[in-house]
């Protein structure tokens, strides 16, 4: 048994190159057994020596494996690596050529398809109080924007400011203006074309609820963005 | 050479060197999560404790001869540890690699 797993480990290449050290010292034991076999007496030596030299084969034999597994496994994590790499890119793609997936996004955003014809808006949340500036969570929304217009390059939009009815009329109007521009620097600062771009302010005018209440006002004050059709026509100014 | 196979003789030394690599072997065997499952540990543990009784005995060369079996059997279960933790480290991989094909696929 000893003899017929030292002859097989000391054939196999992967063997002696991965765990030379066990195979010699199989052969070793295993030709320490063989001489003690000629002594009379000697049976348990024999069989000693004999049971050393199977271990270390069968060591050899693990060792092997063992290492066989490794360079395999450093190619395969090559392999995992590569392919992660394709499929974000893939992922990637996918996203972008989703434009009418965007399409829709910005449609169910911008809720009402109206006779002045589709329109976005960008509630008072979205802005520091009483401010014009946008709040860091508008960005989402500025981005999906952004990308319809790039996708889009057509398209105009034009963006209307409006406040609620508190305070003063020509504050608001001026309010309704500022915030109206800012959303329409953004665009621009993202890339999208100045020219395509209008801002206005409507003040406390065209409220969309009434202003009694602190829910109505706060739907009041809104930036609307109104997107031109396809061909770039956009609906008459208020 | 014939001395060795003189069963019991008196002029066997000490085997203490022998027996502290074994205890090495076996701990070693242990430190890389060899359990009661792989069968050489527990060949290796049970000779191991039948050399050191051995060497209370002063039966030295029996002592050797036990010890010297015990640490191949530790060397062996350790292999066979690390051999199949890479087995299950490929598997795993080959797994990873075949949910990112079909990923790909899908796209």
């Amino acid at each position: 048994m000893a003899h017929k797993s030292f002859q097989a480990v000391k054939e196999n290449s992967d063997v002696l190159r991965s765990a030379p050290k066990d195979v010699i010292r199989a052969g070793e034991s295993l030709a320490r057994a063989d001489r003690l076999s000629s002594y009379w007496g000697s049976t348990d030596d024999v069989s000693h020596y004999a049971y050393l030299s199977q271990r270390y084969s069968e060591i050899a034999g693990q060792n092997s494996a063992l290492s066989l597994n490794q360079e395999r496994a450093a190619k395969l994590e090559l392999e995992r690596q590569r392919l992660q790499l394709a499929l974000r890119e893939a992922k990637l793609l996918s996203v972008q050529e989703q434009s009418n997936w965007l399409e829709e996004q910005i449609v169910s955003l911008a809720t009402s398809e109206t006779e002045r014809g589709l329109v976005m808006t960008l509630g008072d949340v979205l802005f520091d109080a009483g401010q014009a500036n946008l709040k860091a969570s508008a960005n989402r929304t500025v981005l999906k924007l952004v990308q319809f217009l790039q996708l889009n390059p057509r398209r105009v939009v034009r963006i209307e400011g409006y406040t609620d009815s508190r305070g003063d009329k020509l504050e608001n109007l001026e309010l309704s203006r500022a915030r109206a521009q800012t959303v329409a620097d953004v665009l621009i600062d993202l890339g999208i074309d100045s020219k395509r771009i209008e801002a206005q302010g409507h003040g406390e005018s065209f409220p969309v609820a009434e202003n009694a209440s602190a829910r109505g006002r706060a739907q009041n004050r809104r930036v609307e963005i109104v997107f031109s059709d396809a061909q770039g026509r956009l609906g008459a100014t208020r | 050479m014939l001395a060795l196979s003189l069963t019991g003789c008196a002029s066997d030394p000490a085997p203490t060197e022998q027996l502290r690599l074994t205890e090495q072997a076996v701990t070693q065997a242990k430190a890389v999560g060899a359990d009661e499952q792989i069968v050489e540990l527990a060949m290796a543990e049970a000779k191991l404790q039948q050399a050191q009784s051995a060497m209370q005995r002063d039966a030295f060369k029996e002592a050797r001869i036990l010890a010297e079996q015990a640490e191949l059997d530790a060397r062996l279960a350790e292999a066979r540890v690390l051999t199949q933790k890479s087995q299950d480290q490929l598997n795993e991989l080959n797994n990873r690699i075949n949910r990112l094909r079909k990923q790909l696929g899908a796209l």
